[in-house]
């Protein structure tokens, strides 16, 4: 997909936040919607706006940065635009974030940071098998001795944990 | 007010204090070098354990910590252009090619120095203001506050970084954020699906370390490469060369400080733009421009002295008005939720040796760091590259783990992911993470204010409130300016074309 349909749709996305946000205020008193309503509006004619400028305008129309207000002649002052990261990588980002919540939820908050950092060690080649479980098992005590010893944090157990008992 | 200055020190002077700041400004050093890690997430993970201790002790290891991390940020910025985050791209232009020169030593220690004397002058204004902004505070009431808090706002929509439309729709998401949960006023649960969870509302510290933290987690996943993979030079400067730099140059530092100061104040417009301005004004008063970009050592001095003293400057609106001046004064603010301590006349008040406690650790942190800075610069320019897959599963674990202790829910696990997705993509498709925070929490200010004005003056308010209706004018036309000067390059460009045709 194109950066340009990208962009189109995060905007779609948002529109359809905008409006989710307007049907759920019906339900509440006039108080209670006094400022969603109006500035879900307001984000909804700033995101048409945006897709307005985005497929028929320049968007060099919508760039405005305080350091152009400043200082126009900075060098770098202007942000190279990002290059598109690796497909694969980006899906892998987000499985990261996916596997490392999935644990927590399944085994608990502590064997999770152990099983995640030390798989984390092991496929990603960082290091060996023997010395990941070391750094690791540093790491997590760390982790432990802060959180739970220190502040006395009630740590979570995971779904799994009744079959253990 | 001496009696404030002296229980200000005082409160500072116990052994958790001290020992607490030493923590937080090592801490601090550590994460400001890690790349992709700033003031803010540092702030943000260190939030968990703030709760329970002394009050002046709590603010030590959270300013000592964002204070370290300037010149943390300024460290991997001059020696390998990467900045740790935004604030430290300035330091890019002519710390790095200073590196390239063999000048390391020199570049990091100058960057130190004029931290330090930027922080002290930042300090002493904060301190100097104070009695100057009592009766000015005290003057103000809901109408005039919730005139800031929408000041606030337009502010930061309109400096945000890139689209216009997108910095403002940023800022909308966040102040909608905020209203998920208990209605302050109305009791009324809004945007809760009927979750007994998300009736306390989305946790600002939890917000935090999914926007910034688990999302920049995920670029550093994404790029894969180690960061800092660039060979050094041989070195031929030294420690000392750098701190007479800062000294000689005491002109520069004098006028970045003041420059900082004010973007300081101005709320939300931040320490990343206040270093680029630095830079901007720097190369501009220069006798030999051409020297910037290649190594001129003021390129590294100016834009540190600014984001030291950027750090007094906002303190003033984030204590004076509840108004944070960034996105790391926004954190302080949930730290003073936390706390017990509400901004506003009442710090100016009752809490005026809390306030002359942050200036004291304000001063006291940046001699520290610059102490510490110093000591460790030689080995500094010798730090080895750190690899993503060792920061990647390390930051993220302590992410989660630190989500779950803010409030031991489970659900704030996944509140932090899904907003580092969240970050994550705003960052892809440019839509400001700090407009969003700042709206997150300008929201309950405005809405609380703008309560408050219509049971006091009806929906007239306005009318009898003529301060705010003043400062109503005010905040439409800061919010026009840019506009109008946009339009006017464009004109006086386009005009310049039609006669050069």
């Amino acid at each position: 997909m194109s950066r340009h349909a990208q962009e189109n749709v995060v905007s779609v996305v948002l529109l359809a936040v905008f409006v989710g946000v307007i049907i759920l205020c019906q339900d509440f008193g006039t108080r209670a919607r006094m400022i969603p309503l109006p500035l879900a509006v307001f984000g909804i004619v700033l995101t048409l706006i945006q897709m307005a400028w985005h497929n028929f305008g320049s968007t060099a129309e919508l760039q405005m940065d305080m350091i152009t207000v400043q200082a126009p002649a900075t060098p770098g002052g202007t942000e190279p635009a990002a290059a598109a990261p690796q497909k694969p990588r980006e899906a892998a980002a987000y499985g990261i974030i996916g596997i490392l919540l999935g644990l927590v939820y399944l085994v608990g908050i502590i064997p999770a940071v152990f099983v995640f950092t030390a798989g984390y060690f092991l496929l990603s080649r960082y290091c060996s098998w023997p010395a990941s479980l070391i750094y690791t098992a540093i790491f997590t005590a760390t982790v432990y001795l802060l959180f739970v010893v220190a502040l006395e944090m009630q740590p979570y157990h995971g779904l799994l944990a009744p079959l253990f008992e | 007010m001496i009696e404030a200055i002296v229980a200000g020190l005082a409160a500072l002077l116990t052994p958790q204090a001290l020992l607490f700041m030493l923590i937080g400004v090592v801490y601090g050093l550590v994460i400001g070098i890690l790349p992709g890690l700033g003031g803010v997430v540092a702030m943000a993970l260190l939030l968990p354990f703030t709760y329970g201790f002394e009050t002046a002790a709590t603010l030590a290891l959270l300013l000592g910590a964002h204070i370290a991390t300037i010149w943390g940020d300024s460290v991997t910025s001059i020696l390998f252009s990467v900045p740790g985050s935004a604030k430290g791209l300035a330091l890019c232009f002519d710390g790095y090619p200073m590196t390239k020169k063999g000048q390391a030593k020199r570049a990091l220690a100058a960057s130190a120095t004029g931290a330090l004397l930027g922080g002290v002058i930042g300090a002493v204004f904060l301190a100097l203001c104070i009695p100057l902004i009592r009766p000015v505070i005290l003057a103000l009431g809901p109408s005039e506050y919730l005139m800031m808090a929408l000041w606030g706002l337009t502010v930061i929509a309109t400096f945000s970084e890139g689209s216009l439309m997108k910095g403002l729709t940023a800022s909308v998401l966040g102040v909608l954020t905020a209203f998920i949960g208990l209605d302050v006023v109305t009791a009324t649960p809004r945007f809760t699906f009927g979750s007994e969870f998300l009736m306390d509302g989305i946790s600002f510290p939890v917000t935090m370390i999914g926007l910034f933290a688990v999302s920049e987690m995920m670029k550093l996943a994404i790029k894969g490469t180690p960061i800092v993979d660039r060979a050094l030079v041989q070195e031929d400067s030294t420690v000392w060369q750098g701190v007479k730099d800062g000294f000689s140059h005491w002109w520069l530092v004098v006028r970045s400080s003041l420059l900082g100061l004010w973007i300081g104040v101005l709320p939300g417009v931040g320490a990343s733009v206040a270093g680029l301005a630095a830079y901007a004004q720097a190369v501009q008063t220069s006798k030999t421009p051409e020297r910037f970009g290649k190594g001129a050592v003021e390129g590294v001095i100016a834009p540190d002295a600014t984001m030291g003293a950027n750090e007094g400057g906002g303190l003033m609106p984030t204590l004076a008005f509840g108004i944070p001046g960034g996105e790391s004064m926004a954190i302080l603010l949930v730290a003073f939720i936390g706390l017990g301590v509400v901004p506003g006349p009442d710090m100016l008040t009752k809490n005026l040796d809390l306030v002359f406690s942050m200036v004291w650790i304000i001063v006291i942190a940046n001699v520290a760091v610059t102490l510490i800075g110093l000591a460790i610069t030689p080995w500094l320019a010798r730090l080895p590259s750190l690899q993503a897959n060792l920061m990647v599963p390390i930051v993220l674990s302590v992410c989660f783990v630190g989500a779950y202790a803010t409030r031991s829910h489970i659900e704030d696990v996944l509140v932090a992911a899904v907003f580092g997705v969240v970050g994550y993509l705003m960052d892809k498709y440019r839509y400001s993470r700090a407009n969003f925070v700042i709206g997150m929490v300008l929201a309950v200010m405005i809405e609380r204010n703008l309560h408050i004005s219509l049971t006091l003056y009806g929906d007239d308010f306005l009318l009898e409130r003529p301060i705010a209706l003043a400062m109503l004018i005010f905040v439409l036309v800061t919010a026009g300016l840019p506009f109008f000067r946009n339009w006017r390059r464009r004109r006086v460009q386009a005009v310049g074309g039609a006669a050069a045709e």
